[in-house]
């Protein structure tokens, strides 16, 4: 089945991906998600010349969407196994892509922020939030959890993160101060 | 007899293995091919939107290498008339100088000159308007803000308009002489065209404390302007070499902003300060008015009318930051140095405030 009528069928019937029924091509669609979000993330950064131009600016890009949605998996995985809610890191990785084709809005948005009529951070937003909500019902379709526990898996990996370069930054500050004293 | 043997039980034959599942592909519902549709359009809007971004990337890209022309998206937005035309207003009060360059608060010639840039640079400002209560400063800082409007106008030409508050005198008029209309009130002080290199000499008071101060040095005059001992006629030659290559920049960039000849410019270049309405009979300035009148002129070289809308650069945590400054500077050690400026500096300044 092409990822078209992948698509189809998943939008018409959610279930599928967390289902013991698994529709040919739906893995490989999931990629295709990751692709096509990045590529409009991509192109949006690029109306801005936020990042470098040329393919290799894209895969790396691509690459490391893949890597940090595959490390999101595995941790929110690790939580759901840690809280008692059976579930599969490899279906929800393969859920996340379908996500990302939310991203395809910023480009675009993307057009309409370069003309001034919205700033460009009320698209990037909104695009987040509405993976962010995608992402918190897909959880809930690969792990029997609420809409609460869903939420907070999300927000997880992001409250580690910061916790990481928060106390990151105390370390520096108190490395300068004691470089001056 | 039977046997009943139950514990080796014979295995009987073994089923034949389970054929997995075909995948389900149920038949298309009016529902699906509906959805399937949609995709479709999607997926070729998102295609042509694709190649339309990176054609204007690309152009982008072209006229950043050539600069030849911009990517002027205004085309677009054009094409529905914009209710959000404005006039900038960018202040230019008190001292002129320099500045914390690290500091985006600080109210110094680079923010001033980054301000005009940055108002020049946005659509919907029409019209800039220096709103000027200055006595002038450094000469170094006073035509970092000139070269920064003439290159502002030269590159978007937008009317940029002065307007004179109680006093706009040396550096200030300088500014001033860049834009394209001056507006002072009628009592405003202005004029003062002329350069000041003033230094502090402490030889007596050093004397009287018993302080004495030596200085080796490469060259004559290498510490010229010393605040430690009197002025050589030498230096005080060579000081005026500077003062009249200033002053000759001075008068040179006002004749060429009042189109004035620089000989005329030069019989009203002696230092004096003329009174607005004195300013206008002598041609140093275009109009007299008030605020309101400089913004109505503003608005009509603009050509979004009277009563302009108006937009100021007004960053709420860089005016909290400025607030904090200049209430830790009352406590700070800086203040007294900056009050008996013992750097001595090249200045288009009135000293009369």
């Amino acid at each position: 089945m092409d990822s078209f009528h992948v698509l189809t069928e998943v939008l018409q019937r959610p279930a599928l991906l967390a289902g013991p029924e698994r529709l040919t091509g739906i893995n490989r669609t999931g990629i295709f998600g990751y692709f096509t979000g990045t590529l409009g993330a991509f192109m949006f950064m690029r109306l801005y010349s936020a990042i470098p131009p040329g393919v290799m600016s894209f895969m790396m890009v691509f690459g490391f969407v893949i890597a940090l949605n595959l490390l999101l998996a595995a941790v929110i995985h690790l939580f759901m196994e840690m809280t008692d809610a059976p579930g599969s890191a490899h279906r929800l990785f393969t859920a996340f892509g379908y996500s990302d084709y939310l991203l395809t809005l910023l480009l675009p948005l993307g057009f309409i922020a370069k003309l001034n009529y919205i700033p460009p951070f009320v698209c990037i937003f909104l695009c987040a939030g509405l993976v962010v909500y995608a992402r918190v019902m897909l959880i809930k379709r690969v792990y029997p959890v609420s809409v609460n526990k869903a939420l907070l898996a999300i927000a997880l990996p992001y409250a580690a993160f910061m916790t990481v370069c928060f106390f990151g930054a105390i370390y520096s500050l108190a490395w300068f101060v004691w470089l001056l004293i | 007899m039977e046997e009943n043997n139950n514990s080796n039980p014979v295995p009987g034959p073994q089923p034949a293995p389970a054929v997995s599942p075909a995948p389900a592909q149920p038949a298309a519902g009016p529902g699906q091919a509906g959805t399937g549709l949609w995709l479709k359009v999607i997926a070729v809007l998102y295609v042509i939107s694709l190649f339309a971004a990176t054609t204007v990337i690309y152009k982008a890209e072209e006229a950043k290498k050539s600069k030849e022309k911009k990517m002027d998206m205004s085309k677009f937005s054009s094409l529905v008339k914009s209710k959000k035309d404005a006039v900038a207003v960018i202040p230019l009060y008190g001292v002129i100088t320099q500045g914390n360059s690290s500091r985006s608060w600080d109210k110094g010639s680079q923010q001033v000159a980054r301000r005009i840039k940055l108002m020049a640079d946005k659509k919907e400002v029409k019209a800039i308007l220096l709103d000027i209560n200055s006595p002038g400063g450094s000469v170094g800082a006073v035509q970092e803000i000139y070269t920064a409007i003439l290159r502002a106008k030269r590159e978007t030409k937008k009317p940029f308009i002065a307007r004179f508050g109680e006093v706009s005198a040396s550096g200030g008029y300088y500014v001033a002489s860049a834009c394209d209309l001056i507006v002072a009130q009628p009592g405003t002080i202005t004029g003062s065209i002329g350069v000041i290199f003033s230094v502090s000499n402490f030889d007596g008071l050093m004397k009287k404390v018993g302080m004495k101060n030596e200085a080796i040095k490469s060259g004559k005059f290498k510490d010229i302007g010393s605040p430690m001992r009197d002025m050589t006629p030498e230096e005080r030659k060579l000081l005026q070499t500077l003062i009249d290559d200033s002053y000759a920049q001075f008068v040179t960039a006002v004749s060429e902003g009042r189109k004035m000849q620089t000989d005329k410019v030069k019989l009203l270049a002696d230092g004096r300060i003329y009174t607005g309405r004195q300013a206008l009979e002598n041609g140093l300035i275009d109009k007299v008015g008030d605020l309101q009148d400089a913004l109505d002129a503003a608005g009509d070289l603009g050509k979004i009318g009277r009563n302009p809308r108006v937009i100021s650069e007004n960053d709420p945590l860089e005016n909290f930051m400025s607030l904090i400054d200049s209430k830790l500077g009352l406590f700070g050690s800086g203040a007294m140095p900056e009050a008996l400026e013992l750097t001595p500096r090249l200045e288009y300044r009135w000293y009369g405030r």
